[in-house]
């Protein structure tokens, strides 16, 4: 089975995304045996990243984010640049912390799969609705991108050409089919979501009970009373050497999706280059 | 295997924890028909004050002074800073004579057979974390947790335990925790500087999990109702228990009555004033 991770890397003035992914793909390496991770994007990478990846991607045709500083324009083009075909796509921000080998088990037996119900990093079912009220009250399939799956197909092309669609024209759909508690930007969330309402097949890629899932580390997602303005300034972090990661006093058992860009300080990636 | 409860009981300057355990004692007796010991500071005022107690044992342990002190509230308006004993509490494998033993706060008022079943699940100790606040509107989300970004929190009010050596290991972690408290209240991002058992058992359970969470320890049977020091007790008439609940803090009392439900009744003047009166009456 030809499959593997595909990590769309794009920087911009503040973030180094390309750093993100090599961490990531670092950590998949870590706990997973022989997998194959590709990273799509039009940015150098360092000679030190490159071992960690299998293939490096150009964007495919023009950069629809050009000049953009939330670059997620390009995002609908994974599924057309994956060198799989089968594969994992997750944002870069993002750090696997456990073996995960078993999913592509799990996920062949689909077409298109998205996470759904994520977790806070007490492993507990995010249960705060702060970041999802243009999906709830729009009866939008409750979908998060940041980690999601195809297997090339007819039916994974029809999605990610009604996703392009939809991103390319998000304000016309958003007007269309998410007008309540509109959300005056473009994200990948919401036009999956769509998507998904529009070719009415939420229960075909969606399981809210599925152990594919992982930690949100939003900070208004994680059950606090008061919510601090960053994560990373009111709990520690503590990579241990065997690799497995701490945040504040619990072992994190997911992936971890950090959110923010501080996480990732030189310290914390010496270290899991160094594990 | 002998089952029994036993109760930690030791005075301050104003809260008479001697005469809620020996009130505590009577209720278990009652509903529970388990021999009670006691383990307490103050076993000469125990015998002289109350002679025809019903314990099974009175285990005395030394005096202790601690220069821990917290605030009891007497319902919203009143409140006293007053010496906080509970250190001992994580000796209860070492003190108690029983194999099975149910560890009881004095506060906390039996109502109901239900912990009985306690003995017959196949467990080394069990505990609530679920509890029920008799005011309805309050908003006691704090007492979920140990502090706002840390963990689950576990009572230490009442839970049961098996003498054996996963026992013996938990109930050591938890002296290890109080002997380091300064350490792991900083590590678990606890405020406050007191040392608290219900914190001392929730850092040793998420230890033992491998700081996760999972299915250990099971619930002990039945529920835990619990009222605040801010909350007023009526009146015990059997297993019915009226108290006035405050709704957040407003100085709004709600009256609300319990039939057969087991409750912590956090207000220790308000229960002191109710056994007095309870104890005046015969």
């Amino acid at each position: 089975m030809d499959k593997g991770f595909c990590i769309l890397a794009q920087n911009n003035s503040s973030t180094d995304y390309v750093r993100q992914a090599y961490a990531l793909a670092l950590s998949i390496h870590k706990f997973n045996n022989d997998q194959k991770v590709t990273i799509i994007t039009n940015d150098i990478v360092p000679e030190k990243y490159k071992s960690v990846f299998d293939q490096i991607v150009p964007i495919p045709w023009t950069d629809q984010a050009e000049g953009k500083d939330w670059k997620i324009e390009n995002r609908w083009k994974v599924y057309h640049a994956s060198p799989y075909e089968y594969t994992i796509v997750m944002d870069a921000d993002m750090i696997v912390t456990h073996n995960i080998e078993h999913w592509w088990d799990e996920l062949s037996k689909r077409q298109l799969f998205f996470t759904s119900n994520v977790r806070t990093y007490r492993n507990k079912i995010v249960t705060s609705r702060k970041y999802r009220k243009v999906f709830d009250s729009n009866d939008l399939p409750n979908l998060y991108s940041a980690i999601y799956y195809f297997k090339k197909g007819n039916t994974a092309q029809e999605f990610f050409t009604l996703v392009e669609l939809i991103m390319t024209n998000w304000e016309l759909f958003y007007g269309k089919f998410a007008g309540i508690d509109y959300q005056n930007w473009c994200s990948v969330d919401v036009s999956c979501a769509i998507a998904s309402k529009i070719l009415d097949n939420r229960q075909d890629i969606t399981d809210p009970n599925s152990f594919i899932t992982f930690t949100h580390m939003k900070p208004g997602a994680q059950d606090w009373i008061n919510v601090p303005e960053l994560w990373t300034k009111v709990i520690g972090r503590y990579l241990r050497s065997d690799g497995t990661l701490f945040l504040g006093n619990f072992l994190q058992q997911n992936v971890l999706h950090y959110v923010e860009d501080q996480f990732l300080d030189d310290n914390f990636l010496n270290r899991l280059e160094t594990i | 295997m002998t089952q029994g409860v036993l109760l930690f009981a030791s005075n301050n300057a104003q809260v008479d924890y001697v005469k809620q355990a020996v009130y505590c004692a009577s209720r278990i007796k009652k509903y529970l028909n388990l021999p009670v010991s006691i383990v307490t500071e103050n076993s000469s005022y125990l015998a002289s004050a109350y002679p025809e107690n019903t314990f099974d044992k009175i285990i005395p342990v030394p005096k202790t002074s601690t220069d821990q002190q917290r605030r009891y509230f007497d319902g919203v308006y009143a409140t006293k800073t007053l010496e906080w004993k509970n250190h001992s509490r994580s000796d209860c494998f070492d003190l108690t004579p029983y194999d099975e033993t149910i560890v009881m706060d004095t506060d906390y008022i039996i109502s109901n057979d239900k912990l009985l079943s306690a003995f017959d699940y196949n467990e080394n100790f069990l505990i609530y974390k679920k509890y029920t606040d008799l005011a309805p509107n309050r908003n006691t989300s704090s007492l979920k947790v140990v502090s706002d970004r840390s963990i689950d929190m576990w009572w230490a009010t009442v839970f049961y335990f098996k003498k054996n050596d996963e026992t013996k290991f938990f109930f050591d972690l938890v002296k290890h925790i109080k002997d380091n408290w300064g350490f792991y209240r900083l590590t678990y991002q606890i405020a406050n500087r007191n040392f608290r058992n219900d914190f001392a058992f929730s850092i040793a359970i998420h230890i033992l999990n491998g700081y996760q969470n999972t299915d250990w320890p099971k619930s002990l049977p039945g529920n835990m109702y619990l009222t605040t020091d801010l909350d007023q007790l009526i009146s015990i008439d059997n297993d019915t228990m009226t108290f006035l609940v405050d709704e957040n803090e407003t100085g709004k009392y709600l009256a609300v009555k319990t039939k057969g439900a087991n409750v912590h009744v956090m207000n220790k003047f308000s229960l002191g004033r109710f056994i007095d009166e309870e104890m005046h009456n015969g």
